[in-house]
């Protein structure tokens, strides 16, 4: 507690630490069918989740300050998620469902990023809800290509 | 009847202050994961709480000796040290969460940076704790907390299948690891040691004896077995919207979700508002525990009404904990990670502090007349074995599911 | 418990809190002075200094160096078992802390004044 030379120093190194430990998680091996699949489910599961926070922007029936927050938080984990599949080396065959991931994961982010600009606006809010909607099924159908993959 | 009304009020801020950041976590997990599946091991964890609890007031009560005394009496200076240590490092952790889980609570309502709001949490409880009078802390919170039967009104709303709900409250295992982790987690999450061990600590602070058992069985089985409620609310609230849906809860906002689903906006404010005093009032008990526990254990001078000037080393080491808890909960570890490691950790060191409580709650030298009777010694070393059960499980899924996320 | 009988019950004695005559808490019975045959307690011993001796030897070198050595009179008091008042569940003493040198680390005094940087 000595000073913001310090804190700084002390987060910069937490965030070094945790920065190395995430690379090294997820430098090991090349991304499985396995993995990816939990990867799209978990971009399904974040849409779900978007889609229900902005519902309640466009009913009206929330508080604009919980939806810009949660709609950052999701969309900041959205944009984690197709970092780290798109650092990620695809196993044979699945490259290209690799690709359609991220690219679910960026539409995911930017529709999330969307909310937090507009959430009190009950037109954006019922246009990403359906947006995020239709994002979601990409993200299902992926994970539909990949269990008949393997 | 002044009497009974203060036992009333007692009984209703332990209900509403039975929930903390572990509960609302690991419970809106298990809903969303598992739908009703994990009913049995809240009710299971509750249960467990109202025993240990029990046993740790009416030690308190009729021998006087909070929890790290009895520990340091039964296990001795070396086995003692290291429950202190154990118990020391879960505690520490809890605070952290706690206070991240009010920053983000505020953060939720008033969209300002978190680093900000868990400094402000901080001091507003330190001014809150040196301003007010404790007892009646303890009962602000709690009664704040009640702002969660907004939960229960949300499941009644919601109108799930009761049949699959009570299905819920069978016991079952599941070979899938992160059910069995669930199962450590939501557990632990609503038998948190330092709940008792601020519970037997304010007993003596507040002046207990034998007289008072009757209001320790009460607030024991009647408050915490209702608080429990809000546990179970959660889970059916949370596995009735989420499960369908797939979602997977990660942040503490996600709680809410259902209340607003239900009622819209005065849903989730009274979510919001009643998460916010469950998980401040947590944060209080949280810091006084691990206070009281290393006072108690070194023979220091303790208790919140001695004062600063009475007891210096206690309050000194309470401030320290609240600082560190600060410099954890800012340290960019997402509190609800902070909260996972808190909760699993917790059970882990239950043991050490569980089994000497069991064993001078059923002392007659200690005890007198009031010793463990046959139902309680029957039913707390049968909790003794599930808590050696889970304790032992506990790392091994911690590692196995990658800290619950499969 | 008596005073008299409870050369039987070390267990109860040992790591039991100290009160002196105000009920002030001072410490507890870290460990005790036996001398003689039969063996008596002579005295209770008080203090972090005794802690090292309490662990196993692994762990006692460590811990002598975050504790100190034993220094009596500064980490190790010593506590006549005459001083003993009475023994419940508490071990309470006749006189007050100070007389016995007890009880300095809660000494309001010592902690305004230790943490002035000049001292």
């Amino acid at each position: 507690m000595r000073g913001s030379g310090d804190k700084r120093l002390r987060t910069g190194a937490a965030a070094l630490l945790l920065t190395a430990l995430a690379v090294a998680a997820s430098g090991c091996g090349d991304l499985s069918n396995d993995e990816l699949n939990r990867g799209v489910e978990s971009l399904s599961a974040l849409a779900a989740q978007g889609q229900l926070v902005a519902s309640g922007v466009a009913r009206d029936a929330t508080k604009s300050t919980y939806a810009r927050v949660m709609a950052k938080t999701l969309g900041g984990e959205a944009e984690h998620e197709a970092e780290k599949l798109a650092d990620a080396t695809p196993e044979e065959g699945i490259a290209d469902q690799r690709d359609a991931a991220v690219a679910v994961a960026g539409e995911i982010a930017g529709l999330l990023s969307e909310l937090q600009t507009y959430p009190g606006d009950e037109r954006h809010g019922a246009l990403v809800q359906k947006h995020l909607e239709e994002a979601q099924e990409k993200a299902d159908a992926i994970v539909a290509r990949l269990s008949g993959d393997a | 009847m002044k009497t009974i009304l203060k036992i009333a009020l007692g009984i209703i801020a332990a209900i509403g202050g039975f929930l903390d950041i572990g509960d609302l976590v690991f419970t809106t997990q298990a809903g969303a994961l598992f739908r009703y599946d994990l009913l049995w091991a809240v009710v299971l964890g509750v249960v467990g709480i109202a025993i240990y609890a029990e046993m740790t007031g009416r030690v308190a009560a009729v021998s006087g000796r909070p929890v790290f005394d009895v520990i340091r009496m039964r296990l001795g200076f070396g086995l003692g040290l290291g429950a202190l240590i154990a118990s020391t490092i879960v505690n520490l952790l809890t605070v952290a969460a706690e206070l991240g889980g009010i920053a983000i609570v505020l953060e939720l309502l008033f969209d300002a940076p978190y680093d900000m709001f868990v400094v402000t949490a901080a001091i507003a409880l330190v001014v809150i704790v040196a301003l007010l009078p404790f007892g009646g802390i303890e009962r602000v919170f709690g009664y704040g907390g009640l702002l969660m039967l907004v939960v229960i009104a949300t499941v009644v709303h919601q109108g799930p299948e009761w049949g699959d709900v009570a299905r819920g409250f069978v016991p079952s295992l599941s070979s899938s690891t992160l059910y069995l982790y669930f199962v450590v987690g939501v557990f632990s999450a609503a038998l948190m040691p330092y709940e008792a061990h601020f519970y037997s600590s304010g007993a003596i602070e507040e002046g207990w004896t034998e007289k008072n058992l009757k209001e320790n069985r009460l607030n024991a089985f009647i408050g915490y077995a209702l608080g429990g409620l809000l546990s179970i609310g959660l889970v059916i609230a949370s596995g009735f919207l989420f499960h369908p849906l797939g979602v997977e809860p990660s942040d503490l906002g996600t709680v809410a979700l259902p209340m607003q689903g239900a009622f819209g906006e005065t849903g989730l404010l009274l979510a919001l508002g009643g998460m916010l005093f469950c998980v401040s009032g947590a944060a209080i008990d949280s810091s006084f525990a691990a206070s009281y526990n290393v006072a108690q254990f070194l023979g220091w001078e303790w208790g919140r009404y001695k004062g600063p000037r009475k007891a210096p080393r206690f309050t000194a080491s309470w401030l320290v904990f609240v600082l560190l808890g600060v410099a954890i909960a800012q340290s960019g570890i997402n509190p609800v990670e902070i909260t996972e490691y808190s909760v699993v950790l917790a059970v882990v060191a239950l043991p050490l502090t569980y089994l000497p409580v069991l064993l001078i709650a059923g002392d007659r030298s200690f005890m007198g007349e009031f010793a463990n009777g046959r139902l309680a010694t029957f039913f707390g070393w049968l909790y003794f074995a599930v808590i050696v059960v889970l304790a032992l499980a506990a790392i091994p899924l911690l590692l196995a599911t990658n800290g619950g996320g499969g | 418990m008596r005073k008299e009988g409870d050369i039987y019950v070390v267990h109860r004695l040992l790591d039991e809190q100290i009160c002196d005559s105000d009920g002030r808490r001072v410490g507890r019975v870290d460990d005790l002075e036996l001398r003689g045959d039969p063996p008596r307690i002579t005295a209770l011993l008080v203090g972090e200094g005794l802690y090292p001796r309490r662990l196993p030897r692994a762990l006692a070198r460590l811990a002598r160096r975050i504790t100190g050595p034993e220094r009596w009179g500064a980490n190790a008091m010593r506590i006549p078992f005459e001083e003993v008042d009475d023994l419940g569940s508490t071990v309470k003493l006749r006189k007050k802390a100070e007389d016995l040198g007890l009880g300095m680390g809660d000494d309001p005094g010592r902690w305004i004044v230790g943490r002035l940087p000049w001292n």
